[in-house]
């Protein structure tokens, strides 16, 4: 396999920067897959992929493009050969669809016909009927549309490589997992070599042949296929990187019955101070929590409280963030935050006593969502590059 | 006093069209319906009735005001000197005269401020910006008597030196306006536009031009029809128009003669401004 493209110790210093916003990058993109450049907020990504096509020009360093040093070529035919999408599409408004796409190929001196005849397979391409949508503005067309349309322009003159800055960041979440789809299909056709921007550690792992992981100044943490980075992450920070997608919408869809609840000592009101020291004393905990005759919570307690005799009805604290079985994870974070010993007692429909939920057991349970999550994903992946779902066509123009 | 008159331009047909981003104009001429795909460019859909009705109206009721004037001039008890200020052939020839202050004031502001305005907007010299629009502001608020006497004194008194002073006077208008409408693009237009190589000319030519064009002829819309108004203080130093109608009026102290000479030239500024207006919505392209 060749490599499509070659960055060789790319770097781009912003002026007044003190750091610089790609540092010495040195990366390859063989010919035929997609790679994803991800990485968090301010990490250098945009900068790298506007760097390619040399909308910024970088400060050192060599970009190849099939072998070819092209860091002081013209940069205008330089772009007729990399298609470029953008998250805002930036489609050209005075235009008709027909005119935005044929942009390229007018620049290139196509003859009418050609023209015309690229439009109308471009349009089929990407699910859009051509004797409907030719003729429009692009503020007549949905932004699932618009963004489609923007992949065509930029396929318009069938260039070998495409960049694509967050193509689609800014749709819905529907849209933007057809679209996903529809474009894995697209380049199961088409095989460019394709570099993409996200910060979504998700759509990475769905759209990338490979995916490079990228910290501050552009340095890769880790450049691997989505399977092996999930597998073995190189490092902390890409441990934590791949771990940071969706969690808190996880917790809010799982359940409290469905964690497996951490033990707490306990120690009956009516057993007396001595039961309830002997409790806290065997355990590694601060507290111990006071049950009544039905084991129903009632009180917590620290050690210093549980010294002297007398009844046990007033000391510590009233439990307050108490949960059921079926209140959700995030139901159950809220309740911890407010309580002052930060974990919640579950008790079941009669009140009674069934264990606690503390931080670990929340992030065991991200842990365990993540891992699903992740799985799902690459099944999806693994799906919809089967092709085991239905054709482009049928569901692209709504 | 100048923003209101560069930005918030009111159209001929009284709707409140802000001549940004709204939509409202190309609804009316286009039409909106999503059927539509293989329709001609220019083919637009609405009725030849409506489209009379909207063109033709407003002029309708401005040749009415005329005849009214006309008819009062003819019928009215005119003395001797009222009948000499007021002949047909002075009246049309004042007009054309003041036409002409206009027009060539006007194009040749547009010929000078919308390439300056593009020089200035390109990135390499966005610090002239402000330096520009200072200067341009400066003929502006000197008070427009005292540009065109200044000019009329500086070159020569007469047609000529009015035309001068009207071009400063109506420079401001037209380059603040190209300024803005090249600015206010969004700029990933421009950035996709050469990520797909189009050179720095194709992307002015195809993309920054046509996208200014409504807000640069708002520009001149407001340009030409302030001249109409100045225009008219040229009669102090003889440029002719229909100032020297009103000037006569006022050293010979004929009431009549004055009010006619201000209606003919508020009759003109508003018809100006309409014919402006059509032209603002034949020519802003569709898609906007
Ligand atoms: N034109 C510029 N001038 C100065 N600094 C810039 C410029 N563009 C980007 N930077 C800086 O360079 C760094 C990298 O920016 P870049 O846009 O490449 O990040 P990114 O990884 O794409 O982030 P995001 O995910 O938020 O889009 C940031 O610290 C940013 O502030
Ligand atoms: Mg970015």
């Amino acid at each position: 396999m060749t490599d499509m493209i070659a960055l060789e110790q790319l770097t781009k210093n912003y002026p007044g920067q003190a750091r610089p916003a790609v540092d010495k990058l040195d990366l390859t993109i063989p010919e035929g897959e997609i790679v994803i450049l991800v990485g968090p907020s301010g990490c250098g990504k945009t900068t790298t992929l506007k760097m390619i096509n040399r909308i910024i020009e970088p400060s050192s360093g060599i970009i190849r493009l099939q072998g070819e040093d092209v860091t002081r070529a013209d940069p205008d035919e330089l772009r007729r050969r990399i298609g470029y999408v953008i998250q805002q599409v930036g489609l050209f408004p005075h235009q008709t669809i027909g005119r935005n796409i044929a942009a390229v190929p007018r620049l290139l001196g196509w003859s009418r016909q050609r023209i015309a005849d690229r439009l109308d397979e471009l349009l089929h391409l990407v699910g859009m009927d051509p004797a409907t949508y030719l003729g429009r503005y692009p503020k007549e067309l949905s932004g699932g549309q618009r963004q489609r349309i923007g992949v065509a322009r930029a396929l318009a003159a069938d260039p070998p490589v495409m960049l694509m800055d967050e193509p689609f960041g800014a749709l819905d979440p529907i849209s933007r997992e057809r679209l996903q789809n529809e474009f894995l299909r697209l380049q199961g056709q088409i095989g460019k070599t394709i570099v993409f921007v996200t910060h979504d550690i998700d759509e990475a792992i769905k759209m990338g042949d490979r995916i490079a992981i990228l910290r501050e100044g552009s340095t890769v943490a880790q450049y691997d296929t989505p399977e092996t980075v999930l597998a073995a992450p190189a490092d902390d920070f890409v441990k934590e990187f791949i771990g940071s997608g969706a969690s808190l919408k996880g917790l809010g869809l799982a359940r409290v019955r469905e964690v497996s609840l951490a033990d707490w000592p306990t120690s009956q009101i009516s057993a007396g101070r001595e039961a309830a020291r002997r409790a806290l004393d065997s355990s590694d905990h601060g507290w111990v929590l006071l049950l009544d005759e039905q084991r129903r919570p009632v009180r917590w307690v620290e050690a210093r409280a549980l010294q002297g005799e007398g009844s046990l009805d007033r000391v510590g604290l009233e439990v307050r963030a108490i949960v059921e079985p079926t209140a959700t994870l995030v139901g159950a974070l809220e309740s911890m935050l407010g309580s002052r010993v930060g974990v919640v007692v579950v008790v079941d429909g009669s009140g009674a006593f069934l264990g606690t939920i503390d931080m670990r057991v929340i992030m065991s349970a991200v842990e365990v969502m993540r891992a699903a999550a992740h799985k799902r994903v690459l099944d999806d992946r693994r799906r919809v590059r089967a092709g085991q779902e239905p054709p482009a066509n049928a569901i692209a123009a709504q | 006093m100048s923003d209101r008159t560069l930005v918030g331009d009111v159209p001929p047909h009284g709707e409140d069209e802000a001549f940004l981003g709204n939509d409202d104009a190309l609804a009316l001429v286009g039409g909106t319906d999503p059927t539509r795909g293989t329709r001609q460019p220019g083919s637009r859909s609405m009725s030849v009735a409506v489209k009379a009705r909207r063109y033709l109206g407003f002029p309708a009721v401005l040749a009415l005001v005329c005849v009214a004037v006309g008819t009062y001039v003819a019928r009215a008890d005119l003395d001797d000197v009222e009948r000499r200020l007021l002949t047909f052939d002075r009246i049309i020839d004042a007009t054309l005269v003041h036409l002409q202050l206009v027009g060539i004031s006007t194009l040749a502001v547009i010929v000078l401020a919308v390439p300056l305005g593009i020089l200035v907007t390109r990135p390499a010299a966005t610090r002239l910006t402000p330096v520009v629009v200072a200067l341009g502001n400066l003929g502006q608020t000197v008070p427009s008597l005292g540009v065109i006497v200044l000019f009329a004194i500086l070159f020569a008194p007469g047609f000529k030196g009015a035309v001068f002073a009207l071009v400063v006077y109506a420079f401001l208008p037209i380059l603040r306006n190209t300024i803005v409408g090249l600015q206010q693009i969004d700029p990933f237009l421009i950035e996709s536009a050469r990520g797909m190589g189009m050179s720095n000319g194709t992307v002015l030519r195809s993309i920054e031009l046509p996208l200014a064009v409504p807000v640069i002829l708002a520009g001149v819309r407001t340009a030409a029809v302030i001249n109409v108004g100045t225009a008219t203080i040229g009669a102090f130093t003889n440029a002719g128009g229909l100032g020297g109608i009103i000037f006569g009026g006022i050293v010979q102290s004929r009431t009549p003669v004055i009010v006619v000479g201000s209606i003919l030239t508020a009759v003109l500024a508003l018809l100006l401004d309409h014919v402006l207006g059509v032209v603002e919505e034949v020519l802003r392209p569709r898609g906007l």
